[in-house]
């Protein structure tokens, strides 16, 4: 009935009342209207009962006993008299010590104060200031300041930090991984700045094409990440024999539909590309798809994620280490722009770099058929620490002429783009001329005698470079810093071949590192000097 | 002239304050670990505290200086500041936010030396007036 709900609701915020009166407290009654054993101060025990216990388990009650006059109240058995009964006296009882509490006039010091029964009003006031793992022991009633939260902060822009989930509209940017086993999870958020590339296996039917949400693009760019919406940068449409083209016009959402027995326009790869600000504000965000096709057979299709994120107004360029060089990962080389002149101190790029990391300082890469003029110049990136070495072998005739012979050699050896400076740090940047080591170039011969007359061939049979590494830094983390790059190209004389005659010769190039650094020493403080000196005057009146 | 039972007062309850304030000070201390004393109810306590020292030193230097030289004004301005260390006085026997019994005795004393001094002092007044 209504008129009981109204009444409910109009009850009081608090719980019950504390008892306060020692004479009605009993803590040991916990029977409802019933007798507890051994309880003297039950109000529901009669005489007859207390002739029959043995002790009081509660022989006093008192109030607080830092106060120094309180009220106590004593239960006691009478053993003497016959049948036993309780006595029960109600006393004053004396603090004796002189730092008892004479008065005080701070009404909650000496009870628990009750807590405020929740009810619809309040439960949100009380949801913040209680639901967290830990709270303040003083309610806000006591704070003077409470609603002084600032409340700009819920206008702001998010600011990212490194990791924390991308959020979006709904819930997080995702970006579906494998967790446990190869299958899909659709739960992976994706973190700022953290670049993931992932892959996993969806389990797809040409049956359910367009019900599955996971294979349509939709599903990639319906959420936007807060303010931003997520544009599609480019779509590549992959074949069934695995052919991909590059379509034209991509503002189109394609999505799955089954055509000619074939399921086509399914999300094969998203790449997303995330543009922020350095104040860790996200401003753009793209995403490229690879969309595919799949046939009745098909169970399964493997899906492959990958998140990169670009300052703006950045090139990126990928660093090797940070300072030093990580075992593993490309040096990282540049030219000098021609013309330039050298000391320079400029606040633009010094130095032009290769962005494309596969295309920095190269060696030849060794092809299966190990004919260098077919080589079709595969190179592959030097790594740091690796020590590599790779050949072809070079079939010479007697038609072939010396010079065309020897450039066809050197752009083997050397590459397209043979840079002239190789930074010493992982992460030196272009505008720091002085982090930039030049490579040296040598030259030697094979003949160790010296031919007087030069006008025979020399060609290049071999470039080693020697990198020299040190190790930078403190003793317990020390970092690795390219210090000297030195390209010696090793040449041999080609001898006229009598005609018909063909020969081989192996052309080889090797990059190795070596750690030059010299062993670390420790260096201690200097002892301390005692210094004791008598005041100047200290004998006084004889010198 | 100058009254030699109000400076013999003066000098003790230099001495008696000292001990007064230590006293407070601790007990204040003591109540902040023992019982549940908030900033709330510390601050005004340790405030007044530090506050009453600050008077009774310029009461006291001053009725000194006035009863020395023999001039009324400054044993006068003595009197009045005095009204002013009995409030206080009064505050830590009543009003203090926990009183112990050993807060009771002390003021108690205090208020008793105060009362004794106001009656030197009028009586000295007079003595220098006329």
């Amino acid at each position: 009935p209504p008129e009981t709900r109204a009444a409910a609701q109009a009850r009081p915020r608090s719980g019950p009342a504390p008892v306060t009166d020692v004479a009605k407290l009993c803590v040991c009654d916990l029977l409802v209207a019933e007798c507890d054993v051994n309880c003297c101060c039950d109000p529901d025990c009669s005489a007859a009962d207390f002739s029959l216990f043995t002790t009081c388990s509660v022989p006093i009650v008192t109030g607080d006993s830092h106060l120094c006059s309180q009220k106590a109240a004593i239960y006691s058995l009478d053993v003497e008299a016959n049948p036993p009964g309780r006595v029960f006296k109600l006393i004053d009882q004396v603090n004796p010590s002189v730092f008892c509490i004479h008065a005080t006039n701070y009404k909650q010091a000496l009870s628990f104060s009750s807590p405020e029964m929740p009810t619809s009003e309040n439960f949100d006031q009380l949801l913040k200031q209680f639901g967290s793992a830990s709270f303040s022991a003083e309610p806000d009633s006591w704070n003077m300041n409470t609603g002084a939260q600032n409340p700009s902060d819920v206008n702001e822009t998010y600011r990212y930090e490194y990791g924390v989930p991308i959020q979006t509209v709904d819930a997080f940017l995702r970006l579906p991984s494998p967790v446990v086993s190869s299958w899909c999870s659709d739960a992976n958020p994706a973190g700022f700045l953290v670049n993931q590339a992932t892959k996993c296996i969806r389990s797809v039917s040409v049956e359910k094409c367009g019900n599955i949400r996971a294979v349509s693009m939709l599903f990639y760019i319906n959420s936007s990440i807060l303010a931003v919406n997520i544009t599609v940068q480019s779509i590549v449409v992959q074949s069934l024999n695995g052919m991909r083209t590059l379509l034209n016009g991509s503002d189109v959402l394609r999505l799955p539909i089954i055509l000619d027995e074939l399921c086509i326009n399914i999300v094969l790869g998203v790449t997303y590309h995330i543009t922020y600000t350095d104040a860790g504000e996200i401003i753009e965000a793209a995403a490229s798809f690879v969309l595919g096709a799949i046939n009745k057979e098909a169970l399964s299709i493997q899906q492959s994620f990958e998140i990169s994120f670009t300052q703006v107004n950045t090139k990126p360029v990928p660093l090797s280490g940070n300072p030093g060089y990580v075992v593993g990962l490309p040096i990282r080389a540049g030219f000098r722009p021609q013309g330039y002149p050298f000391p320079v101190e400029i606040l633009s790029a010094a130095l032009v770099l290769n962005t494309n990391k596969y295309s920095q300082l190269t060696i030849l890469q060794s092809t299966s058929n190990q004919d260098c003029l077919a080589a079709q110049g595969a190179r592959t990136p030097i790594l740091f620490g690796y020590n590599m070495i790779s050949g072809c072998k070079l079939r010479i005739s007697a038609a072939m002429k010396c010079q065309p012979l020897t450039q066809t050699l050197l752009d083997l050896l050397k590459g397209q783009s043979f840079p002239e400076y190789v930074a010493s740090f992982g992460n030196s940047q272009a505008q720091d001329v002085l982090d930039w080591v030049p490579i040296t170039h040598l030259h030697t011969s094979e003949q160790r005698i010296c031919n007087t007359f030069q006008s025979s061939c020399q060609i290049p049979v071999s470039l080693e470079i020697e990198v020299k590494w040190t190790k930078y830094g403190s003793l317990v983390n020390p970092q690795a810093r390219i210090v000297n790059v030195t390209a010696t190209i090793t040449t041999t004389t080609l001898k006229q071949l009598p005609s018909g005659r063909e020969r081989t010769i192996p052309i080889t190039s090797s990059v190795v590192f070596t750690d030059i650094s010299s062993p670390a020493e420790p260096g201690y403080k200097a002892w301390p000097t005692i210094n004791a000196k008598l005041p100047f005057d200290f004998f006084f009146p004889f010198v | 002239l100058s009254s030699v039972p109000l400076q013999i007062l003066f000098y003790v309850n230099g001495i008696y304050y000292i001990f007064y304030f230590l006293a407070t000070l601790a007990m204040i201390v003591y109540k902040s670990q023992v019982f549940s004393y908030p900033d709330d109810f510390l601050s005004p306590d340790l405030t007044l505290l530090f506050i009453m020292a600050v008077l009774e030193v310029l009461r006291l230097y001053l009725g000194s200086k006035g009863n020395l030289t023999e001039e009324e004004a400054p044993l006068g301005l003595s009197l009045v500041i005095t009204v002013g260390s009995v409030i206080l006085s009064v505050y830590f026997l009543v009003w203090q936010t926990y009183v112990l019994k050993a807060d009771v005795i002390i003021n108690a004393v205090l208020l008793f030396t105060y009362g004794l001094e106001s009656v030197l002092k009028v009586v000295a007044i007079a003595a220098f007036v006329s």
